[in-house]
C-alpha cells in the first residue's frame, strides 16, 4: 500500500492558477464582472489554507488536549456567528442558545466518533478530532440555520394558528408542536438525502482526499460512512436542541407568543 | 360595594399598554365587565379594540396596571384555565387541517383540558344544529366551509369548553349580510339564552333585538360609555 501522496511543489501549485486565469478570461469576455471576486477568492484560498496548514501542523506537533479543544471551540463560535448573521432575527437574541446547542451536540458527536467509532487514543488526538470536528461543524451549521429560519418564520407566519391553540388551552409546546416538527424536518432532510446520493451521484470530498493521499479505497469508504452517520447525528441533535431552546424564548409568561410580524 | 364584588367578572385597573417601540395604545384605562351583560366595543381601526381583548386573555402583557378575572389577578391562574373560562374568538377563523370533527375536538387534545370528557358526535351535531350549521357534516373537510360557517364552527369549538365569558373580535367583519346576521344573533343568544357574559368588538353599528348592550367607545382619551 502506498502511504502518502505525491508531492505538489510550489511551482506546480502556482501552475494551477491557469484555471483561475481561464475563469477570469471567461468573465472578461462575457462581461460577468467577476474578476475582482475571483482575484480576492483566489488570494483568500491560498492565504487561509496556508495558515490552516501551519496551524494544524503546530497543533498536531504540540498535541495538547486544551489546544485541540480551543481550536474546536473557536470553530464552533465562528460557525454560530455565521448562523446569526445569516438568520437575521431582531426580536429574539438566540446566539447563546445556538452556541450552547452547537457546542453540546458537536462535541458529543465528535467525541463518540473519535473515541468509539474510530478508536483514536487519546480521544482528542488532533489528527482525528480536528478534521472530523471541522466536518461536523461545517456541514451541520447549514442544517441548523435552515431549522432555525424555518422555526422563526413559521411561528410568525402561523401566529394565528398558534394563538388559536393557546386560547383553547394548549401550552406553548402543544401550540407549536407542528411548527417544531416542520423545522426539524427541514433541517434534517438534506443530510438524509446526501446519504441517498453518496457514492452514486457524487464521491464525497473527504473520501477523494483520502484516496488521493494514498489511502486504500476500502478504508476511505469506512471513514466516509462514519462521516455520513456522524453528520446525520450532529444535524439531528443540534437542530433539535436549538429549535427547542429558541422556541422557549419565543414565548413569554402566561403562554404568550412574543414574536411579532416584521 | 357588595354589588361590585359579586357582579364584576373582569376588572381592568389603571392599565397602560404600548406595543414594543410603539406609541401608547392605552393610558390609565379602567373598566369593569359585569356578569351576564352584553358589551359592544366600538372604535376606529387601530384604536385598540382587539388589543383590549388580547390583554384580557394574556396574549399581550400590560405595561402597567392590572386585570382581574373573578377577583383574582390574571397571573394567579394557570393560563389554560383562564383561557378556558374567558374564551377569545379571533377575528379570522383559524382551523387545523382535517374534518369538522377534528376541529371541534381539537381542545380536548390539550393536556390542560384532560379533565373534560370529549363530546360525542350526537352532542357535536346538536351544537352545529343550534348554530344553524345543519347542513354541515362532521366528516366534511373543514377547509370546504364558507367563512361564515367557519366563524360559527370556531365559536362552537370554544364553547365546548364551557366558558363564562366570550370575547368576540369582529366576528362578522368578513361576512356577507346574511351570515353577519346569523353570527350576531348567535352572539346575542349566548348572552340572552345561555347567560354568558359577551364582549363583542365591532367596527360597525349593531342593534341587538333580544337585549340592550352596554356600548363602549374606545377613543384617544380611553374608553367611555355610549348611551
Amino acid at each position: 500500500m502506498i502511504t502518502g501522496a505525491l508531492d505538489i511543489s510550489l511551482v506546480q501549485l502556482l501552475l494551477g492558477l491557469v484555471f483561475i486565469v481561464a475563469a477570469g478570461v471567461t468573465s472578461i469576455l462575457h462581461s460577468l464582472g467577476l474578476e475582482r471576486d475571483l482575484l480576492i477568492g483566489t488570494v483568500r484560498t491560498f492565504v487561509q489554507l496556508f495558515i490552516l496548514g501551519y496551524v494544524l501542523k503546530f497543533v498536531f506537533n504540540l498535541s495538547s488536549a486544551w489546544l485541540v479543544l480551543g481550536v474546536f471551540a473557536f470553530m464552533t463560535v465562528f460557525a454560530a456567528w455565521e448562523i446569526r448573521a445569516r438568520v437575521r432575527e431582531r426580536q429574539v437574541s438566540f446566539f447563546f442558545p445556538l452556541l450552547i446547542s452547537m457546542a453540546v451536540s458537536y462535541f458529543l458527536v465528535a467525541y463518540l466518533v473519535t473515541a468509539v467509532l474510530v478508536g483514536a487514543t487519546p480521544w482528542w488526538k488532533p489528527q482525528y478530532f480536528i478534521p472530523l470536528g471541522g466536518m461536523i461543524i461545517g456541514n451541520s451549521m447549514n442544517a441548523i440555520a435552515i431549522a432555525l429560519e424555518r422555526l422563526l418564520g413559521d411561528l410568525r407566519e402561523r401566529r394565528h394558528e398558534v394563538e388559536m391553540k393557546l386560547c383553547l388551552g394548549a401550552d406553548y409546546k402543544e401550540a407549536s408542536r407542528d411548527i417544531v416538527r416542520g423545522a426539524m424536518r427541514s433541517g434534517m432532510i438534506p443530510s438524509i438525502n446526501s446519504m441517498m446520493g453518496v457514492g452514486v451521484v457524487f464521491i464525497p470530498g473527504m473520501m477523494t482526499g483520502q484516496i488521493l493521499a494514498g489511502a486504500d479505497p476500502l478504508l476511505a469508504i469506512r471513514y466516509q460512512i462514519v462521516v455520513m452517520v456522524m453528520l446525520v447525528g450532529a444535524t439531528a441533535v443540534g437542530s433539535l436542541l436549538v429549535v427547542l431552546l429558541v422556541r422557549k424564548m419565543c414565548f413569554g409568561a402566561g403562554e404568550r407568543l412574543l414574536l411579532r410580524s416584521m | 360595594m357588595t354589588d361590585h364584588l359579586t357582579d364584576a367578572v373582569i376588572e381592568i385597573d389603571s392599565l397602560d399598554f404600548a406595543y414594543p417601540g410603539g406609541r401608547p395604545v392605552f393610558e390609565n384605562l379602567s373598566l369593569t365587565i359585569r356578569t351576564g351583560h352584553f358589551y359592544l366595543i366600538r372604535g376606529a381601526s387601530g384604536a385598540g379594540k382587539s388589543t383590549l381583548l388580547r390583554l384580557i386573555v394574556q396574549l399581550e402583557e400590560p405595561t402597567a396596571g392590572e386585570i382581574r378575572f373573578s377577583g383574582r389577578r390574571l397571573a394567579e391562574y394557570p393560563p389554560a384555565r383562564l383561557r378556558r373560562s374567558v374564551l377569545y374568538v379571533q377575528q379570522t377563523p383559524t382551523v387545523i387541517t382535517g374534518t369538522v370533527r377534528d376541529n371541534l375536538l381539537l381542545p380536548f387534545r390539550f393536556r390542560a383540558n384532560g379533565d373534560l370528557p370529549p363530546p360525542d358526535d350526537r352532542q357535536l351535531s346538536e351544537q352545529l344544529h343550534r348554530f344553524l350549521l345543519t347542513d354541515v357534516d362532521l366528516q366534511a373537510d373543514a377547509k370546504t366551509l364558507s367563512v361564515g360557517q367557519l366563524q360559527r364552527m370556531c365559536l362552537i369549538r370554544g364553547l365546548l369548553l364551557a366558558p363564562a365569558v366570550v370575547l368576540l373580535d369582529e366576528p362578522a367583519s368578513a361576512l356577507d349580510e346574511t351570515s353577519r346576521k346569523v353570527v350576531e344573533e348567535t352572539a346575542e343568544q349566548l348572552c340572552a339564552t345561555d347567560g354568558l357574559t359577551v364582549v363583542m368588538v365591532s367596527h360597525r353599528r349593531f342593534n341587538p333585538v333580544a337585549l340592550t348592550p352596554v356600548t363602549l367607545e374606545i377613543g384617544r382619551l380611553g374608553i367611555e360609555r355610549v348611551e
